[in-house]
């Protein structure tokens, strides 16, 4: 983004506007991911927890093609916000968050580029580590909940994968995308 | 990775060192340095995780934090639950337009088989209505004579469930009644066909419900037939569990009706909360009366027997042995803390 900007000292006040004005685009996956989490609290009402984990593939997926764009801290900040929606122990959500975009910088580390199909593989995996670190941070809340109950929401999670990094890719496309600018 | 690429870089370098070395054209074999550029990307990794490290021991934090005081963040839940419940009342509202149009067609098509139904019932029911008023006024002479006060149910609000946390462990809902319609923290949540929870967060027009299928949830019960006290607790399933039963080697049946009891004084007495699917199984599994998939709309009481605003007294009113007293004054000061008086003995 810094490419081809004249030196702030040169710039005029409009220009240093429109330059500062350029970094919305920064914002995009945190508001991704905050929409995706305002979609999970559709009025479905269903006994058991079903609706996909959305705000969860989302972080995942904006960790994998935009890592400088969604740092741990703001994982963070999305998961206060996830349990400010859900009504859960402030920090379930947020130290969930935070631990996928630290594991994924940890994997791609390691692995580098991969392909679509190992990528919901490991979505996958990172669901039910999810689930199951839940279950675990509620019981450090003091809020225990039974666990085989989560085994829908798991399911229905890694069906939505695809949708979730279609949308990302067609927000991607858009904003950081060739063309874009 | 950037550590091997960086040992690879290395290695090229100490190669033409030792060129140079052979060629004579160097006393002193400078060490090896890394490219400033790499080394900065090295520091920002270094930084990116240690703040990540500390980003989710603040989350942890956070955790323990909501353990010791589980109330806290209340003004930012309210704040929250204020931002979202408009938006889906918004979003919802021509998906209900469209469910009533269709209501009313199926309303409309079904209109003479309905009412041949419902004349069958009519008959059954006036007949019970007799004997209900019957009943009804020897109740009232029976209370007269018992001189019994019952506490007056009141309805609060009466609201609209607009969203849910379908995809959450927190089995909870959101209705669009809030601080400026009367509603606030622990009042009752009543659908038309029973007890659909209670309200445990509340901003100005919004609250949310916590269902009784969620794993915190606990509805003090009895069962219609035999008059067990019990407890209705959440699991996060469709059905609810029957915990804490009084006199649990009296088994139960299916089709039991479960009533709310009046105790712990949030839900009024007489509320239908559920039916026993399995008899004698234990523990017994409750299919609930009311679900909020139905629940279109639903009334928000206060709460039957609301806790005392004054805290009872802990001052002990019987004499204490003296022993005692020294026990206690050691224990705690007898003085409240504040401003002693200048000629106090400390």
């Amino acid at each position: 983004m810094a490419n081809g900007v004249p030196p702030w000292r040169l710039m005029s006040a409009a220009e240093r506007r429109r330059y500062w004005l350029g970094y919305w685009q920064m914002t995009i996956p945190a508001l991704v991911s905050l929409a995706l989490l305002l979609l999970m609290t559709a009025p479905l009402l269903v006994p058991v927890p079903v609706f996909p984990q959305l705000g969860l593939l989302a972080i995942f997926v904006w960790a994998l093609f935009q890592p400088g764009l969604m740092p741990a801290w703001l994982a963070f900040l999305i998961g206060v916000v996830a349990d400010l929606l859900f009504a859960q122990p402030i920090g379930v959500n947020a130290t969930g968050f935070a631990l996928v975009v630290a594991m994924v910088r940890i994997f791609e580390s390691r692995y580098g580029r991969h392909a679509h199909g190992f990528d919901w593989l490991i979505a996958g995996f990172v669901v039910i580590g999810f689930q199951i670190l839940t279950a675990g941070l509620m019981v450090l809340a003091a809020r225990p909940i039974p666990l085989l109950a989560q085994v829908w929401q798991v399911l229905t999670s890694i069906l939505a994968y695809p949708l979730v990094v279609w949308l990302c890719a067609a927000v991607q496309r858009r904003s950081f995308g060739a063309g874009s600018r | 990775m950037l550590l091997a690429q960086a040992r690879r870089l290395d290695l090229a370098k100490t190669k033409t060192i030792f060129r140079q070395e052979k060629d004579g054209a160097m006393d002193w074999i400078p060490g090896p340095r890394r490219p400033s550029a790499m080394r900065r990307d090295q520091n920002f990794a270094l930084i990116g995780a240690v703040l990540s490290g500390a980003v989710i021991a603040t989350g942890l934090l956070l955790l323990v934090f909501a353990r010791v005081n589980p109330d806290a963040g209340q003004r930012l839940r309210s704040t929250a639950i204020d931002l979202v419940t408009p938006f889906w009342s918004v979003v919802r509202a021509p998906f209900d337009g469209a469910g009533r149009a269709l209501a009313f067609g199926s309303d409309y098509f079904g209109a003479v088989s309905r009412s041949r139904r419902l004349e069958i019932d009519l008959a059954a029911a006036r007949a019970e209505l007799q004997r209900a008023a019957a009943d009804r006024l020897a109740l009232a002479q029976l209370r007269r004579l018992a001189v019994v006060r019952d506490p007056a149910r009141r309805v609060v609000a009466t609201a609209r469930i607009v969203s849910a946390t379908s995809g959450s462990v927190v089995r909870s809902a959101m209705v669009a009644a809030g601080h400026g319609d009367g509603v606030f923290v622990g009042q009752p949540v009543i659908g038309a066909d029973g007890l659909i929870g209670r309200t445990i967060e509340a901003g100005n027009h919004a609250a949310r419900v916590l269902l009784l299928t969620d794993p915190a949830s606990r509805v003090p019960i009895i069962v219609q037939r035999t008059g067990q006290a019990a407890l209705a607790v959440g699991t996060n399933r469709p059905a609810l569990e029957i915990r804490d039963r009084v006199g649990a080697d009296v088994p139960l049946k299916t089709g039991d009706r479960l009533l709310t009891s009046g105790d712990g004084g949030i839900f009024p007495p007489g509320i239908p909360v559920g039916t026993i699917i399995a008899g004698g199984v234990e523990p017994p599994q409750v299919r609930l009366a009311a679900t909020p998939v139905g629940a279109a709309y639903v009334i928000i009481e206060a709460p039957y027997l609301p806790l005392p605003a004054v805290v009872a007294s802990t001052e002990p009113t019987t004499p204490i042995p003296t022993e005692a007293r020294i026990v206690m004054k050691k224990a705690k000061p007898a003085v409240p803390a504040g401003p002693k008086p200048p000629g106090s003995i400390p």
